[in-house]
């Protein structure tokens, strides 16, 4: 019955993962936050891309963050836009400030703490959640709140 | 505009807009130029440039006898309206043609996958949006929306002044879709889609097709309209396309690209007799009061709830009623609005009298554009 009830559920929304982004993917899997860095001049850059804005360069590879950051803004989404968030709504989506540098932001959601005490600026650390079998996103909790 | 030949607006055209009208984009184009001709006094031969966002430009034109062009671009991802305008207004001026239509056709849209179809790098974006459940341009929305909220003095109440304003306008305009009458208790009785925005903070979606042609000073002379001059224009781009990771959500790249267009003229926002500003979302209307100075920062919410946007306040504002109300013809309504208000006498009862300098602007966040008319 679990199974059947598992198979009827929505998948998550397609994604396109290439090479630049797999490992992010994979070190979520692993339940790890990485993000891409210049190795040469050490910017942090999300979302990933090929070259280096800041030096141009493009030695650039995964490093581990810390996870820890801090709440920028965040809204509350009331509306399903896709079938697998369906059981969800309403769920809260933040975009965080991570602490290695500034205006360094990731997407995210935020979970464990309802709406009305999020608070902007509030520290937040990562999480993570499986959406599927081959499919895990860093999310974020208040700080403190993880075991 | 400084250097080049003076450009001016001679034709404004719309089609038969509408929810979901079961036309092609072909079909709402052809409406919309053949109308933008007609109310400029052109014919078919005399167009030698074609800009569109929406379908493509050399179909349009070979479709609607606009052959040979000189000159066409096919405008992707950008600043919706204002990028095919000033792309229009730039090429008269420079000669690359003499008169040209600028266009967007627009499709109500189902869902941001479609909206960003074709755009570079859109679908390797989404991959750090989609999984999160962040799928519609609402949610960032919502997250510009709390940060303006937590940074200025807005209150909700603004807002649902704002779209009242807004409402007040659309119900003198013939061509609006939503003109039914609107009070506060309604905005804050609709619901919430990604709180704090709520579902009157939306443009409205709808099929359309818009068309503006552009020529020179000397032949729009002699055309059927009274001329409008495009005096400065302004375009700023300063992050992807991803929103929800702007370093700061309430200055955003209007700031920029208002300092680009007033470097161009030696008018002032003073100067303005109404400004026509995007509300794909009404923070952004919010966020272009500020950047333009008719307020202090963080003002724009009690400046709208003061009447500072209404037909007898300090700046009369989004006079048609905007997107939310005229429907998402995504900034195309507010540049023929800005001309209407500046030929005089043709928008009927939400004309500002005497009426000689208007701007209009489209987007926020990590792109905009604004152009600047005269009457005279």
């Amino acid at each position: 019955m679990t199974q059947q009830a598992d198979l009827a559920r929505p998948a998550p929304p397609e994604m396109v993962i290439d090479a630049l982004s797999a490992p992010f993917w994979a070190a979520a899997r692993e339940r790890r936050l990485e993000l891409q860095r210049c190795q040469d001049c050490g910017l942090f850059i999300h979302l990933p891309r090929p070259v280096c804005r800041r030096c141009g360069s493009f030695r650039l590879a995964f490093e581990p963050v810390s996870g820890r950051g801090s709440v920028y803004s965040y809204t509350e989404t009331r509306r399903v836009f896709h079938p697998f968030f369906a059981d969800r709504v309403p769920y809260l989506l933040a975009s965080i400030e991570l602490a290695e540098q500034a205006d360094l932001r990731i997407l995210s959601n935020l979970v464990g703490i309802a709406e009305p005490d999020v608070r902007f600026g509030m520290a937040v650390e990562v999480t993570f959640e499986d959406l599927s079998p081959d499919l895990t996103i860093p999310v974020f909790v208040p700080a403190g709140s993880l075991a | 505009m400084r250097g080049g030949r003076r450009v001016a607006i001679v034709g404004v055209g719309y089609s038969d807009a509408g929810r979901r009208t079961g036309l092609s984009e072909r079909h709402h184009a052809a409406q919309a130029a053949r109308a933008a001709l007609a109310d400029a006094g052109l014919e078919s031969a005399d167009i030698d440039g074609l800009t569109t966002w929406g379908g493509n430009p050399i179909d349009f034109a070979h479709m609607l006898g606009f052959s040979p062009l000189r000159w066409h671009l096919d405008v992707g991802i950008s600043p919706a309206f204002i990028s095919p305008a000033i792309h229009a207004a730039h090429a008269v001026a420079s000669g690359q043609a003499d008169t040209v239509v600028a266009m967007r056709v627009i499709l109500q849209q189902p869902s941001r996958a479609n909206l960003w179809a074709g755009g570079t790098g859109m679908a390797f974006d989404a991959q750090f949006q989609h999984p999160f459940g962040d799928l519609m341009p609402a949610q960032w929305a919502g997250l510009l929306t709390n940060r303006y909220l937590h940074e200025s003095d807005a209150t909700e109440e603004d807002f649902a002044n704002f779209a009242v304003t807004q409402r007040g306008y659309a119900a003198k305009n013939p061509e609006a879709l939503m003109r039914e009458p609107m009070t506060v208790e309604d905005y804050l009785a609709a619901p919430y889609i990604s709180k704090p925005l709520r579902l009157l903070d939306c443009d409205y979606p709808c099929d359309s097709g818009a068309a503006v042609i552009f020529t020179t000073e000397e032949r729009a002379r002699d055309l059927r309209q009274k001329p409008v001059f495009v005096e400065a224009t302004g375009l700023s781009a300063n992050h992807d396309m991803t929103f929800e990771l702007l370093p700061d959500m309430v200055r955003t790249s209007p700031v920029h690209c208002l300092q680009q267009l007033w470097s161009h003229t030696d008018l002032t926002a003073a100067d303005l007799d109404c400004a026509q500003l995007y509300d794909g979302f009404s923070v952004i209307t919010l966020q272009w009061l500020e950047a333009l100075g008719v307020c202090e920062p963080g003002q724009a919410g009690p400046f709208v709830s003061s009447g500072g946007t209404s037909l007898t306040g300090a700046l009369p504002t989004n006079t048609d009623g905007g997107a939310c109300n005229v429907g998402r013809r995504h900034g195309a309504n507010f540049c023929i609005e800005a001309t209407r208000q500046l030929r005089g006498g043709q928008s009927g009862e939400r004309q500002v009298a005497d009426a000689e300098v208007a701007l209009w602007a489209n987007a926020v966040g990590p792109f905009s554009g604004a152009m600047l008319l005269t009457g005279a």
